[in-house]
């Protein structure tokens, strides 16, 4: 044995067989490096004006629970998801409680139900009564199958926010308008060429074709769904196929009446302040957002519920939500849900959180708090949480299927579609376009039956 | 006579050499790809749950919409890099050929430091060029035309392989044209001078001389190109903002392989995308392979 490391050791340098000594140790070091085990519980939160609100109640859990120590960490949104997914799919480490966004969650339904990475807290949230102490369209997001896997974090209603000032200058008053129709009739004389090139510069709604995010707004308000109640495609429901028609109204043709401005890029923002359209979509999480991003708007914008599709209509949608889950393999199950619980239950983190972000809580108990009577000088001294906190009950509920993101996506496209097929045959009534965006959700709901029909994980018991 | 018997010792040098290139290529090269071909007949929920479902992956993915529509807009990716892309890198190293030209070294580095900077700048600084209404583009070409283009021109929503075209041809014109200008540097001048003393006109002399003679070097650079089209992922991704597009128009096929796998976490369908890719790129490499052989052999 002595030769062939003799013979190594004359074709080496003395520098070589340095480095290659160091790294032998040094891979043998890092191989027998014990982990410390972490001492207490993780807690995951994405959002850093969420990061920022906990930054109290941490400090008072840690004070009262010594013995479940808790440290929080803040993860940028696609950071937590590729951490989630790992874990969840590999095993590797994951702290024992984290928020988790709508899409994120959706993700882990995918598989069977006993892979599902959260804790099922149906049964503790029914034996404790805070099934019924939250309001019930916040739990649809995060329910797979009959089970429910966090706790909700927020309700999210959608209202319209408009530019007072050019409304007001105009002589006109909101106040009448009921419906769509209503709106885009009387605001109509604000859609205005302000520049002479024979184009409106101004429009009435920051909405398009391309849009997924408002398309979904509005479907959800109008009473359109991807899913039945057992979860299954209805795409080429009736009720979709008119609404889409609708839209395409809205979008193209003679009677076009808004521009899609997209969604919160600095872009965007510049063009709202510039009076590029007149009303915006805001849920109460982007009403905070506006405030901080949007400074130049204070008082010169208000909020108003979203006209309805037709009399006695819904008058809001939906747009995000977040949840507090549990890590399943966490071996401190128990303190994280109490922990959840205290975090999302308090009164003074409720309030704080509205304060900071607009988010107005689920928790039904807690909607008489004085902040949400308080008026809010950016929005022109309304009682925006208040308003909130009226249209919360209403709002309509969110499919949690693996599938809704792609189901999304094809109403979305079958939007788009439609909107080209207008154009090129010059169609802009709703009862023109009904046949032809009926013939392309067959196709949208085709293709979602299809993509569902290959998860070999789920049973057609379990079928999402 | 008697001859000296030679000891018979084990020689450790050559596997000494050879060792780390076999360890690396069989930890990060062989095992991924012998994993991923096992992966791409399975069905799976992140790499722990999984099950077999034989050739069911590739079957599905021929009849997947999606996947023919990512196809399709790579495949109009790869055509404008080609037909657009390499006319201007090999036009842009003609001029920049040309010995009495004035600052030809800085127009040089000019074009080529867009590639300095990668894709993630680029997209970044494309993203606001494209915008509908305040965009650059659009603002500049509604001027030029008078107010004919519709400032409303939605690049990033409809045109989006136009828009990814242009961006890429920003950013890989000037690397190609490192090749081509390569090449033209090694045309023999006596060939050139001679078809000139014939009376060839600059036309005649590009086509029957100079191209002749970076053919070897024009197939190259084809080939890189086709290969780096057909796996365009990040400038689309990062254009879309993480997206495909409204109506998928800016899917890409590597970008479906991303979202299948590391977004919907089936890692075996998007195994038998990355097989299909492979396969077909290793096709274009053996087409390639064959035609140089026959104009070496020509």
């Amino acid at each position: 044995m002595r030769a062939p490391f003799a013979s190594l050791l004359r074709i080496l340098s003395p520098g070589a067989a340095v480095v290659i000594a160091l790294a032998l140790v040094s891979s043998v070091v890092v191989w027998r490096m014990k982990v410390e085990p972490r001492d207490g519980m993780l807690f995951w939160v994405f959002a850093p004006t969420h990061f920022e609100t906990y930054q109290r109640s941490v400090p008072a859990w840690n004070r009262e629970h010594p013995e479940s120590k808790l440290t929080m960490a803040q993860l940028s949104g696609p950071a937590l998801e590729q951490r989630l997914v790992s874990g969840f799919f590999s095993g590797t480490p994951l702290a024992d409680v984290f928020e988790v966004e709508r899409v994120m969650a959706a993700k882990a339904f995918t598989g069977p139900l006993e892979d599902v990475g959260f804790l099922d807290v149906t049964d503790r949230l029914h034996e404790e009564g805070l099934f019924d102490q939250i309001n019930a369209p916040s739990f649809s997001p995060w329910m797979s199958r009959g089970r429910i896997f966090g706790i909700p974090h927020d309700v999210h209603p959608v209202m319209l926010a408009y530019r007072a000032d050019l409304v007001e200058a105009a002589g006109i008053d909101v106040s009448s308008i009921e419906t769509w129709e209503d709106y885009f009739r009387l605001l109509r004389p604000l859609q205005e060429d302000l520049n002479g090139d024979g184009r409106p510069d101004r429009w009435l709604l920051n909405a398009g074709d391309t849009n997924v995010e408002v398309m979904q707004m509005l479907l959800y308000q109008a009473g359109g769904t991807y899913f039945d109640e057992q979860d299954r495609p209805i795409l080429n429901d009736s009720r979709n196929a008119a609404i889409l028609a609708r839209l395409v109204t809205w979008f193209t043709g003679p009677n076009r009446v808004s521009t899609d401005l997209g969604i919160s890029s600095a872009l965007t923002n510049q063009q709202i302040l510039n009076g590029t359209v007149i009303g915006c979509f805001l849920a109460d999480w982007t009403a905070g957002s506006w405030r901080m991003e949007l400074p130049g708007l204070a008082g010169k914008v208000k909020l108003m519920p979203l006209p309805a599709w037709e009399q006695g209509g819904r008058r809001t949608s939906v747009w995000g939500g977040t949840m507090m889950a549990i890590n399943r393999r966490s071996p401190r199950t128990d303190e994280a849900w109490e922990f959840a619980k205290e975090l999302y239950l308090s009164p003074e983190n409720a309030a704080a959180l509205f304060r900071k972000t607009m988010i107005i809580t689920p928790v039904k108990s807690l909607w008489n708090l004085p902040v949400f009577d308080e008026p809010d000088a950016y929005y022109s001294g309304q009682r925006v949480g208040r308003m909130l906190i009226d249209l919360a009950p209403d709002v309509p509920p969110r499919p949690s299927s693996p599938y809704a993101t792609m189901a999304q996506q094809l109403m979305g496209n079958t939007l788009i579609e439609l909107r080209a097929y207008a154009d090129q045959h010059e169609l802009y009534t709703e009862e023109a376009l009904m046949p032809e965006a009926r013939r392309l959700l067959e196709i949208a709901q085709g293709r979602l039956a299809r993509e569902i029909g290959r998860n070999s994980f789920l049973t057609a018991k379990e079928a999402p | 006579m008697n001859m000296p018997v030679a000891t018979r010792r084990w020689n450790w040098a050559p596997l000494f050499f050879v060792g780390p290139f076999l360890l690396i290529f069989g930890v990060f090269i062989l095992w991924p790809m012998v994993s991923s071909l096992l992966l791409a007949f399975q069905q799976t929920f992140g790499p722990e749950t999984t099950r077999w479902v034989g050739f069911k992956n590739f079957a599905y993915l021929v009849n997947d919409p999606r996947f023919w529509k990512a196809v399709s807009n790579t495949s109009i990716f790869t055509l404008g890099s080609l037909l657009i892309q390499l006319p201007v890198a090999l036009g842009l190293a003609l001029l920049l050929n040309r010995p009495k030209m004035v600052g030809r070294s800085w127009f040089r580095l000019i074009f080529f430091s867009p590639v300095l900077v990668g894709l993630p700048f680029v997209a970044i600084l494309f993203s606001p060029i494209f915008e509908k209404r305040i965009g650059l583009l659009n603002v500049s070409l509604n001027m030029l035309t008078g107010g004919a283009w519709d400032p409303e021109f939605a690049w990033l929503q409809v045109y989006v392989m136009p828009a990814l075209i242009l961006a890429a041809l920003w950013m890989y014109a000037g690397f190609n044209m490192i090749y081509f200008l390569a090449a033209l540097q090694n045309v023999p001048k006596e060939l050139t001078e001679a078809a000139e003393m014939d009376g060839c006109n600059a036309w005649q002399r590009f086509w029957h001389v100079t191209l002749p003679e970076i053919r070897p070097i024009a197939g190259f650079v084809t080939l890189l190109s086709i290969i780096g089209s057909f796996q365009i992922f990040e400038l689309s991704l990062l254009l879309l903002n993480g997206t495909s597009g409204p109506s998928d128009r800016g899917l890409t096929i590597v970008m479906y392989l991303y979202q299948t796998g590391f977004i919907a976490g089936d890692l075996g369908y998007a195994s038998a995308v990355g097989w299909v890719l492979a396969i077909f790129l290793m096709g274009i490499a053996l087409i390639h392979r064959r035609l140089s052989r026959g104009q070496e052999e020509d």
